[in-house]
């Protein structure tokens, strides 16, 4: 038992109500890894929500960020923290349309939820991360190549991209930043954003595939990770020895 | 030709402002610097129509755009941007915040609603100023590094639906200018004369618009720059960290 409380880390999921967020907080959870889950939502039961006493939840709201991240340091600061192992900052929001069509109101959620909140949160964080010399993940999106459909969620996710390809220099030796863009996945997503995905839903990768894929990603300490069809596959013979993340 | 250019008193947008207005196009020039929006009116002789806006502030935007309704441009250069240099942790959320309104949320809100309020004239040119970190990374800016990968994906991304409606989009990449800004963020031993004059990047950046070019990588290096950020992209991002991030001594917001 004493060596299993050695081993097990601490570890943040942001959007950890839903969908990969929450699949992955599940999956550390029930590896005995501590999980703080954020989300937007107000729960009455944290235990029924989750079914794991590793998972503790805060609300952190990102359409403010400055608010968000001070409620998530104040969370590990409560908790006892004194480091981070593993960050993964998931939480996004979406619109789809015509670039023409979108609102002010909806260009300015959108990058104030994926793109200022984590920057933000990341700051929040940083000595914790240091602390375990941790790792700090961005969920991105194979959108941030572009895509006219969703034009600035594709430019929120290209953000992210910017961000860690840069951070990740200046952090070499204190944490390693990372990220990962999922492609099309069969989660609730599409549906919030207002987009009809119909038939071609069957061609998206499965969610519990995608986690997997997340989590291998993760254990090999990509830089960057496009998860592909066949990576999403091989990951299915890849899991985390006792103790790993 | 009508033009509404962004962060038009100062640096790259004062200097594409003067050529226009020499060649003797209507020019809206819109910033928040009164003192330089003054000396422009004043040095146009009138001839230049200047809007006073704070980019960081969505009601400010949403003025400017009341007040340009019924204008059709042919032209339009979103090309107000600031920056953050220094170590990511150190530089308050605050700084980022107004950082990203101003370089990511403000342009695309103008573009979009220029679009939906059916500002722009048939054949019209959208052109966003986004910069060769693009290519190469920029570590000791990374939240400014973010915004204009942002606004370079949002120019491709948009580029065929609003093609459609007849506008184009430019995508600029520049390199160093010899501006203010450029000054200011840049480490202090960091030599001048490998930045390209304001006056030649903005010659090349109207010309690229006015062609409809998709995208411009400009300035000193910047061809190398772009190939190697594809070829090698995080070999360059290390050559970036040791030029620029291990010599900044100051973080500057
Ligand atoms: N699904 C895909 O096809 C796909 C593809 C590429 C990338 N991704 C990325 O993968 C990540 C997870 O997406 P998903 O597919 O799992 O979507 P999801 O099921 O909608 O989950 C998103 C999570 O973020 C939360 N969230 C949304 N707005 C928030 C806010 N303002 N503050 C805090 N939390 C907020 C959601 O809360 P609620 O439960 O309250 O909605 C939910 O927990 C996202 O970064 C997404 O961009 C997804």
């Amino acid at each position: 038992m004493a060596r299993r409380e050695l081993k097990s880390r601490n570890v943040l999921i942001t959007g950890a109500t839903d969908g990969l967020g929450l699949e992955l907080a599940k999956a550390y959870a029930s590896r005995g890894h501590r999980v703080v889950a954020t989300g937007r939502q107000l729960l009455s039961n944290d235990l029924d929500f989750f079914g794991s006493p590793n998972i503790s939840y805060i609300r952190a709201d990102q359409s403010e960020p400055e608010a968000a991240a001070r409620a998530i340091a104040q969370a590990m600061e409560k908790f006892q923290w004194q480091s981070l192992d593993l960050a993964i900052l998931n939480a996004a929001t979406g619109w789809t349309g015509h670039a023409a069509d979108e609102t002010p109101e909806q260009i300015s959620d959108q990058i104030t939820i994926n793109l200022t909140a984590p920057v933000l949160i990341s700051k929040a964080i940083a000595p914790l991360l240091f602390a375990a010399k941790g790792q700090l993940v961005m969920i991105g999106s194979t959108a941030a190549k572009g895509q006219s459909q969703f034009a600035t969620y594709a430019a929120t996710k290209a953000g992210l991209e910017g961000f860690v390809r840069s951070l990740r220099e200046e952090w070499r030796t204190r944490a390693h930043v990372q990220i990962i863009h999922p492609g099309p996945t069969r989660t609730k997503m599409h549906a919030k954003a207002g987009l009809k995905t119909g038939f071609v839903r069957m061609f998206f990768m499965p969610t519990k595939r995608a986690v997997r894929a997340i989590q291998r990603s993760i254990r090999n300490r990509d830089g960057k990770r496009v998860l592909s069809k066949t990576y999403g596959w091989s990951s299915i013979f890849s899991s985390a020895k006792e103790g790993e993340l | 030709m009508k033009a509404l250019i962004t962060g038009a008193a100062n640096g790259l947008g004062r200097a594409m402002t003067d050529q226009l207005l020499e060649a003797g196009h209507e020019v809206w020039a819109v910033d928040r610097d009164t003192d330089a929006l003054d000396d422009l009116a004043i040095k146009s002789r009138g001839s230049c129509r200047v809007v006073l806006a704070d980019l960081a502030n969505p009601s400010s935007i949403q003025r400017l755009l009341r007040d340009v309704k019924d204008v059709k441009f042919d032209l339009v250069v979103l090309n107000a941007g600031i920056s953050a240099t220094g170590r990511f942790e150190e530089i308050p959320g605050a700084a980022y915040e107004k950082l990203i309104a101003i370089n990511l949320t403000a342009p695309l809100v103008v573009a979009s609603q220029l679009m939906r309020q059916n500002n722009m004239a048939p054949k019209s040119q959208i052109v966003f100023i986004s910069s060769l970190s693009h290519a190469v990374g920029y570590p000791g800016a990374s939240v400014y590094a973010a915004t204009k990968d942002a606004l370079a994906i949002y120019a491709k991304s948009v580029r065929k639906p609003f093609k459609k409606r007849g506008v184009g989009v430019t995508a600029v990449f520049p390199g160093p200018i010899r501006t203010e800004h450029a000054e200011r963020y840049s480490p202090k031993d960091a030599k001048a004369n490998k930045r390209m004059l304001p006056e030649d990047m903005a010659k090349l950046i109207l010309k690229a618009a006015s062609k409809g070019k998709k995208e411009l990588y400009a300035g000193k290096g910047a061809g190398a720059a772009k190939f190697f950020g594809k070829l090698a992209p995080n070999m360059m991002s290390k050559m970036m960290r040791k030029v620029i991030f291990d010599k900044l001594d100051s973080n500057t917001y």
